[in-house]
């Protein structure tokens, strides 16, 4: 085997996001921005959810924004759901979104949207998800706490409350971006193996050895290429999936898409991009 | 074949056993051997590593060859007791492995005192041990910054010496004074003989709780202020993107034509290389990464620079630094 022969032929991105940040101007954030800025990065297809979602008072408006930006990028981009259960009708709002062309899964965002995972509120929309099959997206923090706005008053997402939100329903499948600290003991004993999917954009596989850490105790399956992008350059996540390809090449794929593949139930084929 | 165990045995026994860490998490008939905790530490010749970094993977939306892009690391800690009969080496081991995969040349290491300690001078000591022996365990990678308490006045001066005579290249400050308090400026006047760095520890906190363990963290325009006094110091405000407002912090430059930043911290966020070149010019950005070495390599290699600009950010404007000091 040749290192090119190991170069996958296609990356999947689990960790995107389109529309403006109100605390921070981003580079890029309409879909035709994001589809270059993967181009540019040798990046086939992305998940993408809505930043407005998460800070508009009805989650939906920024839904439906994201859903009219991806329509005509439907072969790259694939959206997820938000849904912010503490808000009339959001019920209804699942039921709209669920008839997006390749809505892949739901986001829940209980620290900006006030509520607690095992609330009355975090448990409808957790069982909500299940009855749906539709993976639930949790994102650890989208930015540093040391250098927030003032109005940034969310916390980080603790592990605790995600393995508690696992105990739910046995199906529910989760889709963990930009998380730290997670222990793969933790994870293996919620019984979340084969049911989540880490993406590495704020662990190391070098150094602290987080991923091997995490390979370790759960296998290859779980871990997946994700950029957290466009708050974080693509630079960091493709060196960490470099590094992976040195270490583990027989299982680069996975890491590059096929987990990412599996996960979401997706027939892929490498991308035609522009550049 | 170039995967996990031919990079291994080519690297030679030291790179073997230096990423027991590593090995010790991953499949084992991957790298069809196991490093025993501690055991490194009489495995490890001294010889230098033979590096193989040309020969891994580039991976996928990087430039070509940027593993052999030279690079300089400005900042960056051995934070463990090493020269402790019997200590763990590992973190050092798996620095040095980060260096080679991602074809740092030098690391330029120093043993702050952090949790809010006003360390006396004994302890300042020990932390700048951890650093000649670090050193002098790996001479080919890891150079120094001396550690420095200013309040211990004279001795601290005494301890640059020490240090500058057993081969350490700057000083290195945290957070016990604010860098306009008198105490800091014989330091930066024995810096400014020397023609040595000196490199600061630097956050603008707008998180409260941070803040508040940390209050006499300096941020850009206190950097400004010490700057402005004397002119003629090579001033570094470290990890522009070590956490606090990286925006703040660049505007909070553009009055002090002397301070460089260094580009380490655990943020990655685009694009904050983009703006320091932009606000401040490319001459005044030193590559680093302070422990976030995979990230601190990713975002210059995306970040939005000329094949110029890149080669000095991560090389050549801190070995002019380097150049200037008189010997």
């Amino acid at each position: 085997m040749t290192p090119e022969s190991i170069t996958p032929e296609i990356i999947f991105d689990m960790s995107a996001y389109l529309g403006p940040y109100p605390f921070r101007r981003l580079s890029s954030t309409t879909a035709a921005a994001r589809i270059e800025q993967m181009d540019a990065h040798g990046i086939d297809y992305a998940l993408v959810s809505s930043l407005p979602a998460v800070f508009y008072r009805d989650a939906q408006q920024g839904d439906e924004q994201l859903f009219t930006e991806v329509a005509d990028h439907q072969n790259r981009l694939l959206p997820v759901a938000t849904v912010n259960p503490k808000y009339v009708g959001w019920q209804h709002d699942l039921e709209q979104a669920l008839k997006t062309p390749r809505l892949t899964a739901l986001a829940l965002w209980p620290e900006h949207h006030g509520y607690r995972l095992n609330d009355e509120h975090g448990q409808a929309a957790l069982r909500a998800a299940a009855e749906h099959r539709l993976p639930v997206v949790l994102t650890q923090r989208l930015e540093d706490r040391r250098q927030r706005h003032h109005w940034d008053q969310a916390n980080d997402l603790t592990v605790a409350s995600l393995t508690e939100a696992a105990a739910v329903d046995p199906k529910l499948k989760f889709v963990l971006r930009n998380w730290v600290g997670l222990s793969g003991g933790a994870i293996r004993d919620a019984g979340l193996t084969n049911r989540c999917l880490i993406d590495f954009s704020r662990l190391q596989v070098l150094m602290t050895k987080d991923v091997p850490k995490l390979i370790e105790t759960l296998g290859p399956q779980p871990i997946a290429y994700g950029s957290h992008t466009p708050f974080d350059y693509y630079g960091p996540s493709l060196v960490k999936l470099a590094n992976l390809q040195a270490l583990y090449p027989q299982d680069y794929s996975k890491f590059a898409w096929q987990n990412a593949a599996r996960f979401f139930e997706l027939e892929l084929t490498p991308a035609a991009k522009t550049s | 074949m170039h995967n996990r165990r031919t990079f291994l045995a080519t690297s030679g026994a030291m790179l073997g056993a230096a990423i027991g860490g590593l090995a010790a998490h991953a499949p084992k008939n991957a790298f069809g051997q196991s490093a025993a905790k501690n055991a490194g530490a009489a495995q490890l010749p001294e010889s230098k590593v033979n590096s193989q970094t040309s020969s891994l993977p580039n991976g996928t939306g990087l430039p070509t060859g940027w593993r052999g892009f030279r690079k300089l690391d400005a900042h960056n800690h051995v934070m463990q007791a090493i020269q402790s009969p019997g200590a763990d080496w590992t973190p050092v081991y798996n620095l040095i492995e980060a260096a080679e995969f991602l074809g740092i040349e030098k690391l330029y290491c120093s043993r702050p005192l952090t949790g809010g300690v006003m360390a006396e001078i004994d302890a300042v000591r020990a932390a700048n041990d951890t650093i000649l022996a670090a050193m002098q365990r790996f001479p080919d990678k890891i150079e120094g910054f001396c550690f420095i308490q200013p309040g211990n006045g004279p001795a601290a001066l005494d301890e640059i010496e020490r240090c500058l005579d057993a081969g350490m290249v700057g000083v290195k400050l945290y957070n016990q004074f604010k860098y306009n308090h008198p105490a800091v400026f014989p330091i930066a006047e024995r810096c400014i003989q020397h023609q040595i760095p000196l490199l600061g520890h630097s956050a603008y906190l707008t998180d409260p709780k941070t803040l508040a363990a940390q209050p006499q963290t300096s941020n850009s325009l206190e950097f400004g202020l010490l700057s402005k006094r004397y002119p003629e110091l090579i001033l570094i405000l470290g990890h522009i993107n070590g956490g606090g407002d990286w925006e703040w912090a660049i505007k909070g430059l553009k009055d002090s034509p002397n301070v460089y930043v260094d580009t380490s911290g655990s943020v990655q966020e685009d694009d904050a290389i983009g703006r320091c070149v932009r606000e401040l010019g490319h001459k005044r950005v030193l590559f680093a990464t302070d422990l976030s070495m995979e990230g601190g390599v990713g975002k210059i290699l995306s970040a939005d620079l000329t094949e110029q600009q890149r080669d000095d950010i991560f090389y050549g404007n801190f070995q002019a630094i380097l150049e200037r000091r008189r010997k």
